[in-house]
C-alpha cells in the first residue's frame, strides 16, 4: 500500500503542470527578495516624489512639483555645484595618483608584494571610521596638525572651520581613501598590457616619457575610462564620511547633494521633496555612466 | 651598416647559464642565421645586443663601439620581434613612422620615406589600418617596413616567419632575403629552422646549450659539420650515424667490413674515430650480397613524391636512404646499402668531426 503510495505521487510530481512551474517556483524567493529590496522601494521613492508630507502622511499629490522646484531652489543648486566640484576634484586627483603609483610599482623590486599590499589598505577601512581618523586630525584644539603645527612654535590649525579648507579636507580624505582603487584597476591594467610593442618601441628609440605618451597611456584608456566612470558614480553618493566629517558645513560648504537630500528629508521632513532630489541625482548619474560607456565605445571602435 | 661583435658574453638566470661565453663575429654586411633548438639560447642572444637584457659578463660591440652598457635606443639597431610587436593604437603608416618621428625628422621627409618602404613592402594601401585588422602575413610585412624604414647599424630578426602558415613563410623567406640583400644591411636572423638558415644566410652560426658549436657558410655547414650535433641537427632527414670499428686493412660497421683507401684509413686511426656520418643522399639502396654492402631488412618505407625515403634497418643501427621515386619495397624485406666512403665524415669520442668528407673538388 505504501508502496503505490508514493508511486501515485511520484506520477503527479512528473505532470506537466508542476514541469512547467517548476523555474518559477524555485525562482520565487529570489524574486520575491529583489521585488522586496529593490523594486518596491524605488516605486515607492518614485510615488513620494509626487507628494508633499506633513509630519509623516501624505498631505498633498503634487505631480511633478517637486522636481520642478529643485530646479530653483539655491540650496539644492548649490549642493549640486559643491557635488560636482568635489567629484570632479576628488577623481582627477585619485586618477592622477593611482596611475603613477600603479606604474611605479609595475616594477619588480624588494618590498613590492607589502608595498602593494599596504597601499590598497585605505580602501578596506570602513569610510566612517576613515572620517573619524580625519576628524582627529583636523581637529583645532587637539587634532594632529594642530599638535604638529605647536611642535614647530605655531599656533592652532584650523580646517574644519573654514569653508575653503573644510572643502579641501574633505577632498583629501576622499583621495586617501578613493586612490587605492584607481591603483588597483590601472595595475591589473597595466600588468596585462602586452610587453612587445614596449621592448619595440624602445630599441626604437623611445625614451621613458615618449614610451608612456604614445605607448602606456593610449593603450590604457579605456581601462582608465571605466575606473574614473566607477569612481565618479561611486563619489556622486559620498554621505558617511561628510556626515561624520562636517555635516556639511562650515556653512554650506560641504553640503553635497547626498548631505542637502539627507537634511531635507530628516531634519525638515520634507521627505517627498527629497525623494525627487534622490531620483534626480539617480537619473543624473544614470546619464553619466550612459555617455561615459557610450564614450568608452567610441574609444574601442577607434 | 656595422660590424657586430660578441665577446666572451655570459648570460645567467640565477643557477641557469643560458649563454656560456659567446663568441660571435658577424663582418659589416653579412647576413648570419643564429640556428639552435628550441631553448637554445639565440632569443637571449640578440635581445642581449639589443640591449633589452643585460649581459652577466662580456662585451657586446656594435662598430668599433663598445655598447654593453648603452640603452638599447643608443645602440641604433633595428628589431623585428616574434610577434611582431607592432602599436596597437597606431595605425600602420604611424608605426612604421615611429622610429623616424621620435628622432625628429620632419613631417615631409617622413611621410616619403614610409611611401617608400611601404611600396617596396608592398603595403601602401593598408597605412591608414590599425595593426589588428590586418592579417598575420600584413604584420609581418609592417614589422619589416618598420626595422627597414631607418638604416640602422643592424638588423635582428627573432624567428619573424614562425607565426606565419607554412605557404606564407615560403614566401617571405625570399622576400626577407632579397630585402636584406638589397640593403646590405648587417642582419641577425634568429631561427631553429634549418631550412630557412640555409637558404637565407651568408653565414650559419650553429648554438646548442648556449654554446657556439659552428659558425660557417651554409654549405659547409652542411658537408663539413664540426661535431656530431650540428651534423644531426641540420639535414632532414638528418645524417646517419653508425658506430665504426676499425681494423688492420679498413673499417667494420655492424660486422660487414668496408673498404677504405688507405690515407682516410690511416686519419681516421691517427684520430681513433668511433662513429661514421653519412647523410641519406649520399646512401643508396642495393640488393643483400653486393660488395660493401651493409645488409639489413626495410624499416618503413616513405615516398615523397619526387623521391622515397627508406628506413632500413642495419647491424648497427637505423639509417634513411633516399632512394629514387619508383623504389617499392616491403616493410621486413632483405636490402642492402651502399655509399662512397669518401663522402662519410667520422667522429672520435668526443662527438668532434675527426675526418670530413672528401669535397667534390677532391680536397
Ligand atoms: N627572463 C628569463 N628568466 C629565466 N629564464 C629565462 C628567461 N629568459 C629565457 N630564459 C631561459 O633561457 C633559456 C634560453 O631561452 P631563449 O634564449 O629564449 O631560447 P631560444 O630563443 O633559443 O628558444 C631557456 O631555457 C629559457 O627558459
Ligand atoms: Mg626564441
Amino acid at each position: 500500500m505504501a508502496n503505490s503510495g508514493t508511486q501515485s505521487r511520484k506520477y503527479r510530481l512528473q505532470g506537466a503542470g508542476l514541469d512547467l512551474a517548476l523555474p518559477y517556483l524555485m525562482l520565487a524567493p529570489g524574486l520575491l527578495i529583489v521585488l522586496g529590496v529593490l523594486v518596491y522601494p524605488l516605486w515607492d521613492g518614485l510615488r513620494a516624489s509626487t507628494k508633499v508630507y506633513r509630519y509623516g502622511s501624505v498631505v498633498a499629490d503634487v505631480g511633478m512639483q517637486n522636481y520642478i522646484k529643485l530646479w530653483s531652489d539655491p540650496q539644492f543648486l548649490n549642493s549640486l555645484w559643491v557635488t560636482v566640484e568635489f567629484v570632479a576634484l576628488s577623481v582627477t586627483f585619485e586618477a592622477i595618483l593611482g596611475f603613477a603609483l600603479a606604474l611605479f610599482c609595475l616594477r619588480e623590486f624588494r618590498g613590492i608584494r607589502l608595498l602593494r599590499t599596504i597601499l590598497i589598505i585605505p580602501m578596506v577601512i570602513t569610510p566612517v571610521v576613515v572620517a573619524i581618523v580625519f576628524r582627529l586630525i583636523y581637529a583645532s584644539d587637539a587634532g594632529m596638525l594642530t599638535a604638529i603645527s605647536e611642535w614647530m612654535g605655531g599656533g592652532q590649525v584650523q580646517i574644519l572651520g573654514s569653508p575653503v579648507k573644510a572643502f579641501i579636507g574633505l577632498v583629501v580624505l576622499d583621495v586617501w581613501e578613493w586612490t587605492p582603487l584607481m591603483f588597483l584597476i590601472l595595475l591589473a591594467g597595466l600588468q596585462s598590457l602586452p610587453h612587445e610593442p614596449f621592448e619595440a618601441a624602445r630599441v626604437d628609440g623611445a625614451g621613458n616619457w615618449r614610451v608612456f605618451a604614445d605607448l602606456t597611456f593610449p593603450m590604457m584608456r579605456p581601462v582608465l575610462a571605466i575606473a574614473i566612470v566607477l569612481r565618479t558614480i561611486d563619489a556622486f553618493g559620498t554621505f558617511d564620511q561628510v556626515f561624520v566629517l562636517t555635516r556639511g558645513g562650515p556653512g554650506e560648504a560641504t553640503r553635497l547633494v547626498s548631505i542637502y537630500g539627507y537634511d531635507t528629508a530628516f531634519k525638515f521632513q520634507q521627505t517627498g521633496y527629497a525623494a525627487a532630489l534622490f531620483v534626480t541625482i539617480g537619473l543624473v548619474v544614470l546619464a553619466l555612466a550612459f555617455s561615459a560607456v557610450r564614450l568608452l565605445r567610441r574609444v574601442d571602435a577607434s | 651598416m656595422s660590424s657586430v661583435l660578441y665577446q666572451s658574453v655570459v648570460k645567467n638566470y640565477g643557477a641557469l647559464n643560458v649563454l656560456r661565453s659567446l663568441d660571435l663575429a658577424v663582418p659589416d654586411h653579412m647576413f648570419l642565421a643564429l640556428l639552435g633548438p628550441s631553448g637554445c639560447g639565440k632569443t637571449t642572444a640578440l635581445r642581449i645586443l639589443a640591449g633589452l637584457d643585460m649581459p652577466s659578463a662580456g662585451k657586446l660591440f656594435i662598430g668599433e663601439r663598445d655598447v654593453t652598457r648603452l640603452q638599447p635606443r643608443d645602440r641604433d639597431i633595428a628589431m623585428v620581434f616574434q610577434s611582431y610587436a607592432l602599436y596597437p593604437q597606431m595605425t600602420v603608416g604611424e608605426n612604421i613612422g615611429y622610429p623616424l618621428w621620435i628622432r625628429g625628422m620632419p613631417d615631409a621627409e617622413r611621410r616619403a620615406k614610409i611611401d617608400e618602404v611601404a611600396a617596396v613592402l608592398e603595403i601602401g594601401h593598408l597605412l591608414d589600418r590599425r595593426p589588428r585588422q590586418l592579417s598575420g602575413g600584413q604584420r609581418q610585412r609592417v614589422a619589416l617596413a618598420r626595422a627597414i624604414v631607418r638604416d640602422p647599424a643592424a638588423f635582428l630578426m627573432d624567428e619573424p616567419l614562425s607565426n606565419l602558415d607554412a605557404r606564407l613563410r615560403l614566401t617571405m623567406r625570399g622576400e626577407i632575403k632579397r630585402l636584406c640583400q638589397r640593403l646590405g644591411a648587417t642582419t641577425l636572423y634568429v631561427t631553429h629552422d634549418q631550412v630557412e638558415a640555409l637558404t637565407m644566410a651568408d653565414f650559419v652560426a650553429v648554438m646548442h646549450g648556449g654554446e657556439l658549436q659552428q659558425m660557417a657558410p651554409p654549405a659547409d655547414i652542411y658537408d663539413r659539420p664540426a661535431n656530431r650535433f650540428v651534423a644531426t641537427f641540420v639535414g632532414n632527414p638528418p645524417m646517419n650515424i653508425l658506430p665504426v670499428t676499425l681494423a688492420e686493412q679498413g673499417i667494420a660497421i655492424g660486422g660487414t667490413p668496408v673498404a677504405i683507401p688507405a690515407a682516410r684509413l690511416a686519419a681516421c686511426r691517427a684520430a681513433q674515430v668511433v662513429e661514421i656520418g653519412l647523410r641519406p643522399e649520399d646512401m643508396s639502396v642495393s640488393v643483400p650480397g653486393a660488395p660493401n654492402a651493409l645488409p639489413g631488412e626495410i624499416y618503413v618505407v616513405e615516398p615523397m613524391g619526387n623521391e622515397t625515403l627508406v628506413n632500413v634497418r642495419l647491424g648497427g643501427g637505423n639509417v634513411s636512404v633516399r632512394a629514387g621515386r619508383d623504389f617499392r619495397g616491403a616493410v621486413g624485406a632483405n636490402i642492402a646499402v651502399t655509399f662512397d666512403v669518401s663522402n662519410a665524415c667520422f667522429f672520435n669520442s668526443a662527438g668532434l668531426t675527426a675526418v670530413h668528407r672528401v669535397n667534390s673538388d677532391g680536397e
